[in-house]
């Protein structure tokens, strides 16, 4: 299984799935699709779905900055969908809950 | 000639066997009186009769005048001229002198001897003893032993053809020059050469080209046969050219006494040399081996001297071409181990060598790799050592006692970018942190180190405030290229006038803390991780320390592992420090750091520990 799969909807979401474990073995790899991907179908918005992730590494968890950075420097919204219970205390932790859209900011 | 006792002792043995073999004498009696009567056409009583003349005569008992009529009889049955004249010879009590022991026919005992003869022999034999009707006549021929590396055209062995009729395995060679030289044989007891003939096979096809030379040697009353295929010496040849051909293989030879040298055909393409030219002279060949690799073909000289055989590698020149030969020598020598020939085989393993020396490379390239790798490693680990020199021993604060501990990752590429900030601020504070850049490497050691002096100009310059230094410590790591990536921190700032305390952290676990036993994991103020989010506040938490209190900074690390949750990584954690803490006389801090492992091998760990003065 991939870790990464990337559908461009027409509506214009940029749909990222990532599975399994997401360290520094791969996180270049992904960073570089997410980024084409995103260069290429210049999305309204892109949505990352961490259902299937098991682990996060501090690469990992790069992953996910960069690529809310390269959605921001393309006008894309962003945002950070289903994290298991690990990786959401993982965002909780880093301060990202809010930044992924995964609870509302003052929440 | 000198006899061999052991010798003489086999023989007398094998004749003891064969006396045992003979059959009864009224049965040779009756058998020869019958087979008598029937050639020279008289009643068997009267047979009988003349028997009994013939013994009184010589003086001999019956039976044994009997059996020599049964085998002088059986044997001459063939041609007419022979049957009489063996009939009257027996009459009249002539012996002739046959090469045929006096045996009678399909005699187990013997026929068990013979087999074992052929099995200890080399080569190929067949034994094949006659079949008679009751008046005497051959009518076939049975195969009484075979040697067992015996396999003809079709496949057959030995045991295919023990107790057969040749009329039923060979079919065609009944009448043909095999069968009449075996009837010759057994009739005059003569050796014979028949061929070369047409290899039979028992469907009667026969093999184009194949012919054989078959040799029938009477022994006994049966025909011993062995048989040369014409075609033999050639396959035999060719198989070695052919093997000589695939395996690079040529041999020579040099003999001593006569100082002659042979070369194969492979040793001359080896030595790409005209085999007309004949072999080339020794200190030729020699001249061509490359210096280089002279110590070892004059190594293996020394060891072919001391009676070893030889077995080498190395170089020749051939026309400006390298070949890498293997080269096993040794000789013939006689009783003082002089040697009187030497032979050697050569291989041409140039292939073998070249691919060798391929794997060499790659290994070479790998090892560079890994040097180059090991070199980042060791970069990194300077660095780190430059940016962050973990102190031997504590280090003694206003008001605070502090002790480090760096374990670094096991895996030597891992070096990571855990920090730690100890040090009293322009303003009289003490400011501690402790911080993780995400990655490992040069990079992660780099941005480590811009983290680091950062934060030691902001607290000499600008502000001892953690909310400010990371927020401060954030917009650097956001402002930076991409490679700078992220990082996690927590910073404190103690008062030691007021003992108050106050921290934050950027996605960064909240410090411990412990008084009487009792650990707690401080308030973790809201702060996202650095580098992550442009204009990222930061809040702080605070409390007043007591003498005594012992607070803990550390970094994932310890604690963190993919197998198991944090709050399983932090239990050791906690139960180390309440014993710590709950002690009446605790330990030094340094210990205390001794004390703990790191969760996670896989990645570096950063633990200060600091302890409130009495």
């Amino acid at each position: 299984m991939q870790t990464v799969s990337i559908d461009a909807k027409p509506d214009g979401v940029l749909d990222v799935v990532l599975r399994g474990e997401i360290d520094f073995t791969n996180a270049a790899h992904i960073v570089e699709a997410v980024r084409e991907a995103i260069a290429e179908r210049c999305p309204r918005a892109v949505r990352v779905d961490l259902a299937e992730v098991t682990f996060l590494d501090s690469s990992g968890l790069g992953v996910l900055i960069r690529a809310m950075k390269a959605a921001a420097a393309a006008d894309a919204s962003f945002r950070v969908e289903r994290p298991t219970d690990k990786v959401f205390d993982q965002l909780e932790m880093t301060g990202l809950l809010v930044p992924f859209g995964i609870i509302e900011a003052g929440g | 000639m000198h006899t061999d006792p052991g010798y003489e002792h086999r023989l007398s043995e094998l004749d003891a066997r064969i006396g045992r073999a003979r059959l009864e004498p009224a049965v040779v009696g009756e058998r020869a009186a019958g087979l008598l009567a029937g050639r020279i056409g008289c009643r068997v009583d009267e047979a009988h009769h003349h028997l009994r003349e013939l013994a009184a005569e010589q003086g001999r008992p019956v039976h044994e005048v009997a059996a020599d009529v049964l085998v002088t009889l059986e044997t001459r049955t063939v041609t007419p001229p022979a049957r009489l004249r063996t009939a009257a010879d027996a009459v009249t009590g002539r012996r002739r002198p046959s090469a045929a022991p006096a045996l009678p026919e399909g005699e187990p005992g013997w026929v068990a001897i013979v087999q074992q003869v052929l099995d200890a022999l080399p080569g190929r034999r067949m034994l094949v003893a006659p079949r008679r009707d009751p008046d005497g006549v051959i009518v076939d021929y049975e195969f009484a032993a075979v040697s067992p590396t015996v396999v003809d055209l079709s496949g057959r062995r030995r045991e295919q053809l023990l107790g057969r009729r040749v009329s039923e395995v060979y079919p065609s060679i009944v009448d043909g020059p095999v069968w009449a030289a075996w009837r010759d044989a057994l009739a005059d007891g003569q050796p014979r050469e028949v061929g070369p003939v047409p290899y039979v096979s028992s469907d009667g096809d026969t093999p184009t080209g194949v012919t054989v030379t078959v040799q029938v040697q009477p022994l006994g009353p049966a025909l011993l046969n062995s048989w040369v295929r014409h075609d033999e010496q050639t396959r035999l040849t060719e198989r070695m050219a052919h093997t000589e051909r695939l395996g690079n293989l040529g041999w020579g030879e040099w003999d001593l006494v006569s100082d002659t040298t042979v070369w194969s055909d492979e040793l001359y393409r080896i030595y790409e040399r005209d085999p007309a030219d004949g072999p080339m002279p020794r200190e030729e060949s020699e001249a061509l081996v490359l210096p280089d690799d002279e110590p070892v073909r004059r190594q293996a000289a020394v060891a072919f001297g001391r009676g070893e055989t030889a077995d080498v590698v190395y170089r020749i020149s051939v026309n400006g071409k390298i070949k890498h030969l293997r080269a096993v020598v040794d000789a013939v020598r006689d009783a003082h181990g002089r040697p009187l020939k030497i032979y050697g085989i050569l291989q041409d393993v140039t292939a073998r060598e070249s691919s060798r020396a391929q794997l060499a490379q790659v290994q070479r390239q790998l090892r560079e790799h890994q040097e180059s790798l090991a070199i980042e490693h060791r970069l990194a680990a300077q660095l780190q050592q430059i940016v962050l020199p973990i102190p031997d021993a504590p280090i003694d604060l206003p008001g605070i006692r502090v002790a480090v501990r760096y374990l670094p990752a096991e895996q030597a590429s891992r070096v990571g970018g855990d920090w730690y900030h100890a040090a009293v601020a322009r303003d009289g504070s003490v400011v501690l942190a402790v911080g993780d850049v995400a990655g490992h490497g040069v990079h992660a050691a780099a941005t480590m180190a811009q983290l680091r002096h950062t934060l030691t100009a902001l607290t000499v310059t600008i502000t001892t405030d953690p909310a400010q230094l990371l927020s401060n410590l954030n917009e650097l790591l956001y402002a930076g290229d991409a490679a700078a990536g992220t990082a996690t921190g927590v910073v404190l700032r103690y008062d030691p006038a007021t003992r108050r305390l106050c921290w934050a952290q950027a996605g960064h676990y909240a410090p411990l803390h412990t008084r009487a036993g009792v650990t707690a994991e401080l308030a973790r103020p809201y702060g996202p991780l650095l580098g992550a989010l442009s204009g990222a506040r930061y809040e702080t938490a605070g409390m007043t320390l007591e003498p005594g209190d012992v607070v803990m900074l550390y970094t994932d690390g310890l604690v963190e592992h993919r197998s198991h949750t944090v709050a399983e990584g932090l239990a050791p954690v906690v139960a180390r420090l309440n014993r710590f803490s709950a002690a009446t006389h605790p330990p030094s801090l340094t210990d205390l750091l001794a004390e703990l492992h790191t969760a996670n091998p896989d990645d570096d760990t950063c633990i200060l520990a600091a302890r409130c003065h009495a």
